[in-house]
């Protein structure tokens, strides 16, 4: 028995109306505050290579990705990500380029499996931005700077929070205790899910069980900058504090502008460690079950292209924006403009000229009638 | 009245255990309470909770519908769900576990049958270990599977055994042990990070109080 051609597969849908609206609301937004900044935009390929994405995401997540064969039995994917094909352009293609680079993108991936059970869409739409060439906490600050505007810009009704961490907090603690591959991978797993007592035990075999039981305290809240002086207290490993140090001179950035009500230091997040290699951090709005977008310093992925230099980016989903915002009914979703109706069932040449002159001065018109 | 927490409670076994504890952290239900309802607030009215299948908890919980919930171990390994699991609540403790007859030659199986309500932490275990097995999913009663001859073993939840023993079966292997926990929306916990902080440290006091008490 055939399908009915009626069926869409799972994980793709259409879009319309009010929610089409929102999401070209979101893009244009994000597009011109992206331009603001002096990105310029770039359209990566649809379909690559997927060694490409192998090399630059890790197998876990590239395995993700919608992969067929080319004619030469190469192995392709539709893209499950975009950054790591613009890092791949920035040691190739713009490799002479001045530095730094600014680049952003709107661009649909495709996972064929989702990543968890609430994130449903096999076809998201990223938008974001990379800056490359730059280490410095500038350069970070720039990237949090596009962000908080952004989700400023978009107005949302409920109040967004990104929380900040440094992927070197974690990897300086690893290398000093010593820990191998799989007990590495343990540690980030009890940190990533908050499991505070098998932490604690976990600890133990390598710490004393106050250090254990501090340690697990300082992951379990995020907080502001009383942070910085509890996780001194707990961590002294040069590598990490070192990490804690850039972060907290990013930290005196943000408390500077008055920002601080919408971030949050949280040193519990640990996701995608092999990626990031400094800051790291992770965007949440009200009113939205799952997080919205994410970020940090990614330096080691364009040595995978032949060339290393220091990156830093962004990206938040677009489809939870605009379905936050659709949802929402938000009052600054451009209106629909006006139209003037032209009734076409007299003479057609005298209704098309005065279309076009309405046109001309951009006027919305609709033509209706019988004689069509 | 817009609650400041939403918690899925998991209906049927964990349900009053769990009711008990949060009354015990502050998070007391109205007493008046229609037992059909299927949502209601604490007497203070700040949080709100609902009532929901225990295999449902971790999927409101992941969509953040609701924000935190409870729920076993063994619903969450085999639900794969994406969420912060805080703390482990001590209450509703089992085993998930391999059972089968008896008589069940030890080697030589090939392929093995395997009834369970749990596909997902059966063929995990078992493909760990390189045996090919046939995972026959079942929504209730598996110990029958054995004796009927629809399974070689099953992998299922043993609190006493007793069921087991009354048709023939016996652990053969503990796949894990398994509590409720106390599961997080990964948004809820820094978007209501005070809120859901004092709950946890209220349910952590609560648990400890227990611990001291029971120590001789």
């Amino acid at each position: 028995m055939s399908e009915p051609l009626s069926k869409i597969p799972s994980g793709f849908r259409y879009y319309s109306a009010n929610e089409a609206r929102a999401r070209r609301f979101v893009e244009t937004t994000a597009m011109s505050i992206f331009a603001g900044w002096s990105y310029e935009e770039i359209v990566t390929p649809t379909v690559d290579y997927y060694s490409l994405f192998e090399q630059g995401m890790g197998e876990t997540e590239a395995q993700r990705s919608f992969r067929l064969v080319d004619a030469d039995g190469r192995l392709l994917a539709f893209r499950p990500d975009v950054t790591t094909s613009i890092a791949r352009a920035a040691e190739t293609l713009f490799a002479k380029r001045v530095r730094p680079l600014r680049l952003c993108y709107s661009a649909t991936v495709f996972h064929q499996q989702s990543q968890s059970n609430a994130d449903w869409r096999r076809e998201l739409t990223q938008i974001g931005c990379e800056l490359l060439g730059k280490n410095s906490t500038a350069a970070d600050m720039e990237i949090l700077a596009i962000a908080t505007e952004l989700l400023r810009g978009l107005q949302l009704r409920g109040s967004f929070v990104i929380t900040l961490s440094d992927a070197e907090i974690l990897g300086g603690i690893v290398e000093n205790l010593g820990l191998n591959e799989k007990a590495r991978d343990e540690l980030r797993r009890l940190v990533d899910i908050r499991a505070l007592s098998e932490l604690e035990r976990f600890l133990n075999a390598y710490a004393s069980a106050d250090e254990a039981a501090a340690f697990a305290n300082l992951i379990q809240l995020s907080g502001k900058s009383e942070i910085f002086a509890r996780a001194r207290r707990v961590i002294t490993n040069s590598r990490s504090r070192a990490a804690l140090d850039r972060l907290e001179s990013l930290w005196r950035i943000i408390e500077s502008l008055g920002w601080s009500a919408n971030f949050e230091i949280d040193l519990g997040d640990v996701s995608r460690l092999d990626y990031y290699t400094g800051l790291t951090f992770k965007i949440y709005v009200g009113g939205l079950g799952v997080r919205l977008g994410s970020g940090g310093r990614y330096d080691n992925l364009t040595a995978k292209f032949g060339r290393s230099e220091p990156a830093v980016g962004f990206v938040v989903e677009l489809d939870a924006l605009a379905e936050l915002l659709a949802k929402e009914e938000q009052s600054n979703l451009p209106a629909q403009p006006e139209n003037v109706l032209l009734a076409s069932d007299g003479n057609a040449g005298a209704v098309f000229r005065e279309a076009t002159e309405l046109r001309a001065s951009n006027r919305q018109v609709r033509i209706d009638g019988e004689a069509e | 009245m817009t609650a400041l927490l939403t918690i899925a409670i998991p209906k049927g076994r964990l349900e009053t255990e769990t009711l008990e504890l949060f009354a015990a952290a502050g998070f007391r239900l109205d007493s008046q309470r229609d037992p059909r309802q299927l949502a209601c607030f604490d007497e203070a009215g700040r949080t709100r909770f609902i009532f929901v299948k225990p295999s449902d908890v971790p999927v409101y919980v992941e969509h953040g519908i609701a924000d935190c919930g409870v729920v076993g171990r063994d619903v969450l390994f085999e639900s794969e769900a994406d969420l912060l699991q805080p703390l482990s609540l001590k209450i509703g403790s089992c085993r998930i576990a391999v059972a089968a007859p008896a008589n069940l030659p030890e080697n030589g199986h090939t392929m093995l049958r395997v009834a369970t309500k749990y596909p997902r932490i059966a063929s995990r275990f078992f493909g760990e270990r390189g045996q090919p097995v046939e995972i026959i999913e079942l929504s209730g009663s598996v110990e029958l599977a054995p004796v009927l001859g629809l399974a070689d073993c099953i992998v299922d939840l043993v609190e006493t055994g007793r069921t087991l023993r009354e048709n023939g079966l016996s652990v053969t292997e503990v796949i894990a042990e398994s509590s409720a926990q106390l599961v997080v929306n990964r948004a809820s916990y820094q978007l209501k990070a005070t809120v859901i902080a004092e709950l946890i440290s209220a349910l952590k006091g609560v648990l400890d109080e227990v611990a001291r008490a029971s120590r001789p």
